[in-house]
Parts: structure tokens; C-alpha cells; sequence
């Protein structure tokens, strides 16, 4: 699909009222701040008017300049320089791929505006196309889970989640998992999430232990996270963010995991009760999945090792540490 | 004629104009026939359905007979594996093809009958090896067998080595052209079992249980030696009384006597499979064990889970029969000790193990 090239059309003053305002179809601008803009209009005025479609009926839609219109409407301009072009110039794809070049020109898109993009051009444009194209000129990969992605990140994420996003207080992964939940479970999820402000890597925890557990206990998330256990954290006026946040995933993580957090517990309780040297420590694998387990013992010189395992050497109940399920298997 | 329905065939440029090809083709009369330069230019299947009625013939310019792919931190029976096809027209929840090719299609490799004298030949340059070769981990062995023919190719000419023998293993009931060979020495003919449960509600399109078994007696009155494998052993509600179920239909079914070995292994899975499971198999039950992160980097359960499903199948098979051949499937050298009370300690003492079943049972 060629791009139609342009040439300079006279502006005309237009009524700012008569312009839709909304982004529309063409235009893919989204959590983004006006105030610089329109700072910057107002010291040195409009420098690149926008342009915009007229139809049948003369409603004016945006194709390229949506921010311009918006920093100019903050402003209170009565009347705004633009072009416009009439239905029968501009085909709909060709306003998008005016809009698309013109902002990838000057500015990097964020993610949401990356799906409204795809989403635009998904009803156009052959699929093929898209992923040959136009993912690579949006640095996203060419393949079909993401281009899937992208889309339902700009149709099925609830605004304020998209803001989140762009402020990159949730990932681009957390979105992902939020997208697998159910709308309204989702919500819950998100509300409960941004009330804690987990860090990104324990929004990843707790959205994967909610939706484990939703499907184990076959029990809807909301019905989860009311429940008195979290809800008694989330209320604690003891514990900040942070305690909370750990409070939250050690919860739901000995619900998720049972055996092993017992296995845990059991260890480091058998572990405490040995009386051994300060300097020493007995700590186990990861997962307790390899077979070993490790003794670290820390000295400045041979002297105090040879101490450290003579005192060692005489602890009681060492022979006893082992796998601490022996008994339940 | 198979029980899978093929609504497609894909033939790329490198299978056109084979025998096995025109012979495929001759078996599926009326289904199109799209002839394609190579994948990208076939239509891709949806994702959902992985294209398990689309027959897709090529040419395969790998290596056909390759080692199991065992890593070296769990302890490896040595298994080698003869590549016939890639996919399954079986739709296990848990199937671990589902990420591990990221082509879709049942795709089979039409130059098998010209590569296959280059692989008894690697076999037969190493007399004093034995050679553990199976068809059944990136297929299923018989699912097709009526399409392929693969039986009639494979059969005969393991059947007259002494240094190897072919494990066809398979979860369906499709024994017919095998039974009707004459070929039964070397052949090993093996079912993956697992509980009622699991088999009803995570095995589609697979063969019952009983219709599993009742093959398998079959093969067995024929004369072909049997292997049994429960992999992916899957704890779930009442688990011990349903694998209790799966045992006693083995023995209702089963002579113990002429199995040569009964495998067992605990669900495992790269953490990519995750996703695609809840995607293809909502409801689906196999996500729901405490998975940990093992030293291979593929989640598998936490290792006393493991330790209690191997431990209660050993204690019931082997109150069915002594010698069975049970082994376990990439565990530790402590795994197998908890649970089967001793350890082939590592992956060359595991091969000998199965090596010697091999001899006691063949010869």
C-alpha cells in the first residue's frame, strides 16, 4: 500500500468545536501529557498545522495532529490552521498510514498506541502484511502471538491497567497475564495489585499464584482476594507497602505450594535447633532438588575454622538433618 | 483404517514424486491434496487445533536416529529414537509436543524408506551395542500406522537384528497390520498407561483405557513382548486408588511375564508449555501440582511427590509381579533410591539395566 504524497494544501482556519474529540479512527495517541506541548504553541505558536477529513455531512476527523488540536483547544484558540482533505482524496487506510509515518517520525510509541495501530490496520490490511511490515517498524517481533497480543492489550485492557502501562508501573508482562484472567476478575486482580504497588517482579508472582489457585480451588478470584486472610493484610495499619506486599506473596505462595513451604519450614526449624557456632550455617538447595545440602562456615584464619569444627563436630542432632518429609513419604 | 481423520494433505516439494508419498496418497482417496514449495507457503493451522487433521508429507534432512534428548543432571535410559514424524493426531493435555515443535501439522517424513538402511547400517557397525530404538516419543508409533505403513517398513528389519530391537509405542488400539506381520521377534509393543481419571479427562482422542489393554492382550496372544509406560504419572484427587484401578486392569488383561519393562515418570514440562495448556485445555487438570524448577530448567513436581507416586507404583506393580523391568524416567540417583530402594546410580548403569531386559527377554 503506497502513501499518498501530500502536496501543500492551503490551510484553513476551522472551529475547534467542529472537530471531533476523540482520537478516531486514524489517530493513535494515548496516556500521553499535553502540557509541553501546549507550552511550547503558546511560546512560539503552531508550526505544522494538522490535518484533517471532511465527509459527506462536513464532520471534520483528525488524520494527523490530535495532540496539536487538543494542546490548541487547552489554549482557547477559536480557530485553528489545518488542512483538510475531502473523502474522496484520502482512502481510510491512507489517513492511517499518514498518521502511523508522522508519529513514528517524530516520536516512539508506547505499547497501547503500538495495539491501537495494529488494531487500526488489522481491519485493513492482510495479516501477512502486518507482521512483514509493519511489526518490525514498530520494533515489536513478527509473529502472530504477538501481534495477537498487542490487540487485545489495546481492546480488552481496562484504562486505567493501560495506564499503568505506559507509566511502567506493570510490565508488559503482568499485562500479558492480566489479559489471561477474566474481565471482571481482572479488575479485581488489578485493584488489589495497584493498592500494594507490588514491585514488577512480585506483580508476576502474585498474578500466577491468583490464577493457579482460581482454577486448584475453583474458587473466582474476587471470592480470593476477599477473603479475611488477605483482606486482614491489606487493612494492617502495621506494615507498610513493602510488608504487605511479602505479607501477600508468602500467603498465598504456602497455598499455592503447600508441601514445599512446609518442607521449609520444617528445615529451618530443625536447622534453629541445632546449637551451631555462629560461624557456621546449613542452608538447603534450591527446591531441596538436589541432594545436597550445604554447610558454609565463615573464618579469618585456620585457627578459628579448626574451632569452628571441632565445635561442629561435638553439635548435637546433626545426624538427625535430613529431607524434612522423610517421615510423611 | 485409522481412527484420526485426515481433512488434508500437505505435500512439500522434497516429498513429491516418492513411492511412500503416492502410496500415502493412495490410502487417503477424495482428501485435497495441496502441493507446497515448503512450510511457509502452506497454510498454517489453527493454533488451537495444531493442525492434527492436516497430513503434512516432506522430506527430512536430519539425522533419523538420534539419542534421546536426556540432560546430564537426571539420570537417562539411553533410548534412541527413530524419527519418523513430528506431532500427534492424539490431543493429550499435557503432551509436551505442544511447545516443543513450533510447527503445527501432523508432519511426516516421506523419505524414511531411503534414510532407513542408513540407520541399520549405524546399528549394524556397532554389533556389540545394543540399540533401544523407539518411534513413539515425537509421535505416536501406530496412531497412523494404516496411512503410513511405518509397521510393514520398520518391522522386518529390526525383527532380524540381535543388537537391536523397536519399541512401537503408542495410546491407541491400532495393532492391525502388525498382527498381521509375521514378524514378532525384537518388536516391542508398548502402551502408555495412566489412571482411568487421567486417561478420561486429559487424553483426548486416545484409546480407553480397557480398549489399551485389550490390544495389548492381543499383541501379547500374538506373541509380541510388551512395555508399559505411566509417564506422565499425575497426581490428582484419590490418585492412589486410581492408579490402583489402572493395575488391576493390567493384570486383568496381562501377562506379567513376557513385559519387558514398565517405565515410570513424573509430568514434566518447559515453563513454556504452561501458557499453551491453559490456552488448549482450559479445565484441564495437569497444572495443578506444586511444580518446582529442576536442575534441567523444566518444571516438575516437588521431590517428595515424586518420591510418593514412584513409591506407591513400585509397591503395587510389584506385588502384581516381581520383574517387571521398572525404571524410572530421568530422576536422581536419590529419586530412584527412595522410591525403587536402589539406583542404577547414573545414565550408563541405567542403560545396562535395560540392556540386560533386553537380552533376558530376546536373547
Amino acid at each position: 500500500m503506497g502513501i499518498p504524497k501530500i502536496t501543500p494544501i492551503e490551510s484553513q482556519l476551522v472551529n475547534p468545536n467542529k472537530i471531533e474529540d476523540f482520537p478516531g479512527p486514524y489517530c493513535m495517541s494515548f496516556g500521553f501529557d499535553i502540557r509541553p506541548l501546549a507550552q511550547s504553541i503558546d511560546r512560539v505558536g503552531l508550526v505544522n498545522c494538522p490535518l484533517l477529513i471532511e465527509n459527506k455531512n462536513a464532520e471534520l476527523t483528525v488524520i494527523v495532529g490530535y495532540r496539536r488540536i487538543h494542546a490548541l483547544k487547552t489554549l482557547g484558540w477559536d480557530r485553528i490552521p489545518c488542512g483538510v482533505l475531502s473523502e474522496s482524496e484520502v482512502s481510510p487506510l491512507e489517513c492511517l498510514l499518514l498518521n502511523l509515518y508522522d508519529n513514528l517520525a517524530t516520536r516512539k510509541l508506547n505499547e497501547v498506541e503500538k495495539g491501537m495501530v495494529l488494531n487500526r490496520l488489522h481491519s485493513q490490511v492482510q495479516g501477512k502484511e502486518i507482521l512483514e511490515l509493519y511489526m518490525p517498524l514498530l520494533e515489536l517481533p513478527s509473529n502472530e502471538s504477538a501481534l495477537l497480543f498487542f490487540i487485545k492489550l489495546e481492546q480488552e485492557l481496562d484504562r486505567e491497567i493501560k495506564e499503568y502501562l505506559i507509566q511502567k508501573k506493570i510490565s508488559l508482562q503482568t499485562a500479558k497475564m492480566l489479559l489471561k484472567m477474566e474481565p471482571d476478575e481482572r479488575s479485581h486482580a488489578f485493584n488489589f495489585m495497584s493498592n500494594i504497588k507490588f514491585n514488577i517482579n512480585q506483580q508476576k508472582q502474585f498474578i500466577d499464584n491468583i490464577i493457579d489457585l482460581v482454577l486448584i480451588e475453583n474458587k473466582p478470584a474476587h471470592e480470593l482476594l476477599n477473603e479475611p486472610s488477605l483482606k486482614g493484610i491489606l487493612v494492617n495499619k502495621q506494615l507498610n507497602n513493602p510488608q504487605k506486599a511479602k505479607a501477600i506473596l508468602k500467603l498465598l505462595r504456602g497455598r499455592r505450594f503447600p508441601s514445599l513451604v512446609k518442607a521449609e519450614k520444617a528445615f529451618k526449624k530443625k536447622v534453629s535447633s541445632l546449637d551451631l557456632p555462629k560461624s557456621a550455617s546449613i542452608h538447603a538447595p534450591p527446591y531441596f532438588e538436589e541432594p545436597h545440602y550445604r554447610l558454609e562456615v565463615l573464618f579469618r584464619e585456620g585457627k578459628e575454622l579448626r574451632e569452628t569444627i571441632n565445635r561442629l563436630n561435638l553439635t548435637e542432632g546433626l545426624d538427625k538433618l535430613g529431607d524434612p518429609w522423610e517421615k510423611d513419604v | 483404517m485409522s481412527n484420526f481423520t485426515i481433512k488434508k494433505v500437505l505435500v512439500e516439494e522434497g516429498a513429491r514424486k516418492r513411492a511412500f508419498t503416492d502410496e500415502v496418497l493412495s490410502r487417503l482417496p477424495g482428501i485435497p491434496v495441496q502441493h507446497v514449495k515448503d512450510i511457509t507457503s502452506a497454510t498454517v493451522s489453527d493454533e488451537l487445533d495444531m493442525g492434527k487433521d492436516t497430513l503434512h508429507l516432506l522430506s527430512y534432512k536430519g539425522e533419523f536416529l538420534k539419542p534421546c534428548p536426556g540432560t546430564r543432571e537426571y539420570i537417562c535410559c539411553g533410548y534412541q529414537i527413530l524419527n519418523v514424524a513430528t506431532n500427534c493426531p492424539i490431543n493429550c493435555s499435557y503432551c509436551i509436543l505442544q511447545s516443543y515443535f513450533n510447527q503445527p501439522n501432523l508432519r511426516v517424513f516421506a523419505n524414511l524408506d531411503e534414510k532407513i538402511d542408513q540407520v541399520l547400517k549405524e546399528i549394524d557397525s556397532k554389533p556389540e551395542c545394543i540399540f533401544r530404538v523407539g518411534t513413539g516419543e515425537f509421535t505416536d508409533s501406530l496412531a497412523i500406522d494404516s496411512i503410513t505403513c511405518w509397521s510393514d517398513l520398520l518391522v522386518p528389519r529390526f525383527s532380524e537384528r540381535k543388537n537391536a530391537v523397536l519399541e512401537l509405542k503408542t495410546k491407541t488400539t491400532q495393532i492391525d497390520r502388525l498382527v498381521a506381520g509375521k514378524y514378532r521377534d525384537r518388536i516391542i509393543v508398548s502402551w502408555s498407561l495412566n489412571s482411568p481419571y487421567i486417561s478420561a479427562h486429559e487424553e483426548h482422542k486416545a484409546a480407553s483405557l480397557k480398549k489399551r489393554l485389550e490390544a495389548a492382550r492381543q499383541c501379547q496372544s500374538e506373541g509380541f513382548v510388551l512395555g508399559f509406560h505411566f509417564d506422565p504419572l499425575i497426581p490428582h484427587p484419590n490418585w492412589k486408588d486410581e492408579y490402583l484401578r489402572t493395575i488391576e486392569l493390567m493384570d486383568k488383561y496381562v501377562d506379567p511375564k513376557r513385559i519387558i519393562w514398565i517405565s515410570l515418570g513424573s509430568f514434566r514440562f518447559m515453563p513454556g508449555l504452561k501458557p499453551i495448556i491453559r490456552r488448549r485445555h482450559p479445565g484441564s487438570c495437569v497444572l495443578d501440582g506444586e511444580f518446582i524448577t529442576g536442575l534441567d530448567g523444566k518444571m516438575r513436581y516437588f521431590k517428595p511427590i515424586r518420591i510418593a507416586l514412584y513409591k506407591f507404583m513400585r509397591e503395587n506393580l510389584e506385588k502384581w509381579h516381581q520383574n517387571l523391568g521398572l525404571y524410572l524416567c530421568m530422576e536422581s540417583d536419590d529419586v530412584w533410591q527412595k522410591s525403587l530402594g536402589w539406583s542404577p546410580r547414573n545414565s550408563i548403569g541405567l542403560r545396562s539395566y535395560l540392556d540386560r531386559r533386553v537380552v533376558e527377554i530376546f536373547g
